[in-house]
């Protein structure tokens, strides 16, 4: 397939504002694609030369691709930058530049191919050592002088890691599914494939190779992270017991860094919460691993949690964040130790344990793990009543924990893989107080700021993310919370996402100053949710014409690197606070009479 | 000329366009043809054997291949390796045929042995274009290598046009501009033949660092040019050694 083609259906999918038609200009894509090279498609469509957890950079900054368009355009730099303070994006300079290329080249060049493109692009990743910069150049440069100018454009954003077409996870599966499962309902037996994978570029190659068949046959392999399980949550412990039939596995739910772990005899590799492999920041995590489990091969999933040097008391959160880090592991690693409570096992020794029952999962987890000071099981107890729970709540907090997990015991409590469900259910300890809950939110738009806030931006258009829809609803707009510093870093972080409108996974009537992919994710805090005609998220589900909003929201300073777009506060989440806050006020309005 | 510098500077000559250059050597020559990353410019390069026999006398500078092989080297690498090397001292060139490392021996002053890694052999074959020129002017190198250094003063490419009396060169930047011209007869311009007058525009920046490395290499050399067509310029080298460059134009939109 040639990479023209490919560039064309990325400009339609950037004009569109809707989402199913952007499904369907990637199904048409995809379907057009043979085996040997839809995997690659799939790849660069994401912007990436393959999955997230093992993908290589690109790495060019934005300097080596101006000097690069100047190299294959013949214009000089000080043409490339006024280009770029007009356009504002170097993709674009870039396409405008090469239509006006004075440049000729001595032989006619072939079309680019997709495989081109690819193969280039991998072999100039792969490239290091001394003068690795100017073979990288090399190798771009002749992929340039061949490109149309709006090949140019989608080669330069795709390696300056700026092609922002939002294509996550979720839209690709259900173009895949409509290009070769006859539709979407084939999106299950993929997802079951992607959420065991972590890959969708193996996905699709299967998939176009053997079909839904094919598919269906995937296993939990070493080496490919499964993507984690997710809870719901419930703000009593009677609501919890309920949902998950008068008793379960009551969990600390430690404030830490979810990480999973594969180990291949002496080898460990760690994945973050969202699959990128971490594990050169936390060489002690994987001694410890290496040493307490006892199976060749095994998938476990732990809480990394830092703790006092001296004391061996947990630390919060933000403490790991010194941990996150290329250079100085060493210094950080002593400075900053880690504890892991290991909490799951979902392979060990051949055996894929994904589909077996939690009560199965814990039992084999405690004789695997061979606990030692710093690697425990996370600390659990099976409880049958409210006021166990309610004490077994009470000393997690008091242990410096956010809160507990409670766990279906049944047999039905498979390990639900990518999903969210009532499987697992947290309960933290911010649900007691007045105000709701914390959400993590995803920046979908801005506001330019005025006055004192003159050139970054005032306020953010938040979402929160719809699971069945694979879309992100606005909840409110947040101008409260940010320090100057926070504000200057946002619109640095943000700024890097921005596109000409709204993007056609976002649900929003309110028409922001400027719309980003949305990408970004942060922590906000509100006082209470109420019913909205102006914002998108659970339109319809309490009243017609209504969707939720959060009042008075506050940035609580807290920025999730950690989370994808898709890993923010759900609207079904959403909807469950409002729910919920609904029967409080019922029940403290019944609660006046007597009290005055 | 008879030393090791004239390895080195052939090579930077040929570093010029590229960065990993493949070369074929066969027991009568060694020869290379690359273009640059961008195709823009394109080197061909030949030696025979016999360069060497010249070059060997007094400082047992040689050529041995017993079968033809390709070798494919970071240029920039041998050349930091090469740029060593001092007046009449001598460079040998090994390959060790089980690593597939080359050896660099310098000896003179002092003797020194580098080794290198050789890399994947570049597969692509570049064919020679096709041009029918329509002038051939025959210069010396150093006058080219002024000429060019003055329009690059105002500009970053030049339009060179003749008749079938003058050679002139016009460069046009955003401030200023020059005119520069070459007559027949004068010291810069040792013959002139042009079919047509033609005029055709290239990039100055590959202009001057091809023009620059490869005067190193030698005093004459020969353009030949049509309108809106590449370049071709040739650096005489000594027995029936090559040196060439091609480079493509630069199309005019007003």
């Amino acid at each position: 397939m040639q990479f023209s083609r490919v560039a064309e259906v990325y400009e339609s999918i950037e004009a569109t504002t809707k989402r199913l038609e952007m499904t369907d200009l990637l199904a048409d894509l995809l379907k057009h694609a043979s085996k040997k090279i839809i995997d690659k498609i799939v790849y660069l469509t994401q912007g990436r030369l393959g999955p997230t957890f093992s993908s290589v950079e690109m790495g060019i900054a934005e300097k080596l691709a101006i000097q690069l368009v100047a190299r294959t355009t013949g214009k000089d730099n000080t043409e490339i930058q006024m280009s770029l303070t007009k356009t504002g994006d170097i993709g674009e300079t870039a396409e405008l530049l090469l239509a006006k290329k004075t440049q000729s080249t001595l032989f006619k060049t072939l079309p680019l191919t997709v495989l081109d493109v690819y193969d280039t692009l991998d072999k100039m990743a792969h490239t290091s050592g001394t003068g690795s910069m100017e073979r990288k150049m090399g190798l771009l440069s002749g992929l340039l002088a061949r490109a149309t100018p709006k090949e140019g454009k989608y080669l330069i954003r795709i390696v300056t890691g700026n092609l922002r077409l939002g294509i996550a996870d979720m839209t690709m599966l259900d173009s895949m599914a409509i290009a070769y499962g006859g539709g979407k309902d084939a999106r299950n037996a993929l997802e079951r494939a992607y959420n065991i994978s972590s890959d969708l570029g193996k996905v699709a190659g299967i998939l176009v190779d053997e079909g839904l068949e094919g598919v269906s046959k995937f296993r939990v392999s070493l080496g490919n992270p499964i993507r984690p399980m997710m809870a719901e949550r419930l703000s009593t412990p009677e609501e919890i017991l309920k949902k998950l039939g008068g008793r379960c596995m009551a969990e600390f739910k430690y404030d830490g860094e979810r990480v999973q772990a594969h180990k291949n005899g002496n080898q460990v590799t760690l994945f973050s919460r969202r699959l990128e492999r971490i594990t050169e920041q936390y060489p002690d995590a994987v001694e410890l691993l290496r040493k307490h489990l006892r199976a060749e091969k095994a998938i476990v999933e732990a809480e990394c949690v830092a703790v006092n040097s001296k004391t061996g008391e947990l630390r919060p959160f933000q403490e790991l964040m010194h941990r996150r880090r290329k250079y100085g592991v060493k210094e950080a690693m002593a400075e900053h130790p880690v504890s892991l409570f290991v909490f799951d096992v979902l392979y060990a020794d051949g055996e894929d344990y994904t589909l077996e029952p939690y009560s199965k999962r814990h039992s084999l987890l405690e004789g695997i793990v061979l606990e030692g000071e710093r690697i425990k099981t996370a600390e659990s107890l099976l409880v049958e009543n409210v006021e166990d729970l309610k004490r077994f709540f009470k000393r997690a907090v008091e242990d410096g924990c956010e809160g507990i997990m409670c766990k279906s015991v049944n047999d039905d409590s498979v390990y639900q893989a990518g999903a969210r469900g009532w499987l697992w259910i947290k309960f933290k300890r911010d649900y007691q107080s007045e105000m709701i809950d914390t959400v993590d939110l995803a920046v979908v738009g801005a506001f330019h700021g005025r006055g004192k806030r003159a050139g970054v931006y005032g306020a953010f258009l938040l979402a929160a993310y719809n699971q069945k829809t694979d879309s992100f609803e606005t909840v409110t707009k947040c101008g409260t919370g940010f320090t100057d510093e926070d504000l200057a870093k946002m619109k640095e972080m943000v700024d890097k996402h921005k596109i000409p409108h709204r993007h056609p996974r976002v649900e929003s009537m309110i028409h922001a100053d400027v719309w980003f992919e949305p990408s970004i994710v942060i922590e906000v805090l509100g006082a209470e949710i109420t019913l909205s005609p102006v914002h998108a998220a659970a339109m319809n589900s309490i009243r017609k014409g209504s969707g939720l909003a959060i009042r008075f929201p506050r940035f609580t300073g807290k920025y999730r690197p950690e989370r994808s777009a898709e890993d923010s506060t759900t609207t079904a989440e959403v909807l469950g606070m409002y729910q919920n806050q609904l029967r409080k006020l019922k029940g403290s309005t019944q609660d006046k009479p007597t009290r005055s | 000329m008879t030393d090791a510098r004239l390895l080195r500077d052939t090579f930077s000559a040929i570093g010029i366009l590229i960065d990993e250059a493949t070369f074929n050597l066969t027991p009568e020559n060694i020869n290379l043809r690359a273009m640059d990353p961008s195709r823009v410019a394109m080197v061909d390069f030949f030696w025979p054997k016999t360069v060497f026999d010249e070059a060997a006398e007094g400082t047992g500078f040689q050529y041995e291949c017993d079968q033809p092989q390709k070798i494919c080297v970071n240029l920039t690498e041998l050349l930091k390796l090469l740029r060593r090397t001092s007046k009449e001292e001598a460079v040998e060139m090994s390959l060790n045929p089980e690593t597939q490392r080359l050896q660099i021996s310098i000896t003179g002053k002092y003797n020194r042995v580098f080794n290198m890694p050789t890399l994947e052999p570049q597969e692509e074959e570049v064919p020679t274009p096709k041009i029918t020129f329509k002038v051939q002017a025959k210069v010396t190198a150093y006058g080219l290598r002024q000429v060019i250094e003055d329009a690059q003063l105002v500009s970053d490419h030049v339009r060179i046009e003749a008749d079938t009396e003058k050679l002139v060169l016009n460069a046009t930047g955003d401030l200023m501009g020059a005119t520069i011209e070459l007559k027949k007869g004068s010291d810069a311009l040792l013959e002139l033949q042009t079919q047509e007058p033609s005029k055709a525009t290239y990039s100055l920046s590959y202009l001057s660092e091809i023009i620059k490395a490869a005067s190193a290499t030698s005093e004459i050399a020969t353009l030949e040019f049509a309108n809106d067509m590449p370049i071709r310029i040739d650096f005489q080298q000594p027995k029936e050694g090559k040196l060439t460059y091609y480079l493509a134009p630069r199309i005019e939109v007003e």
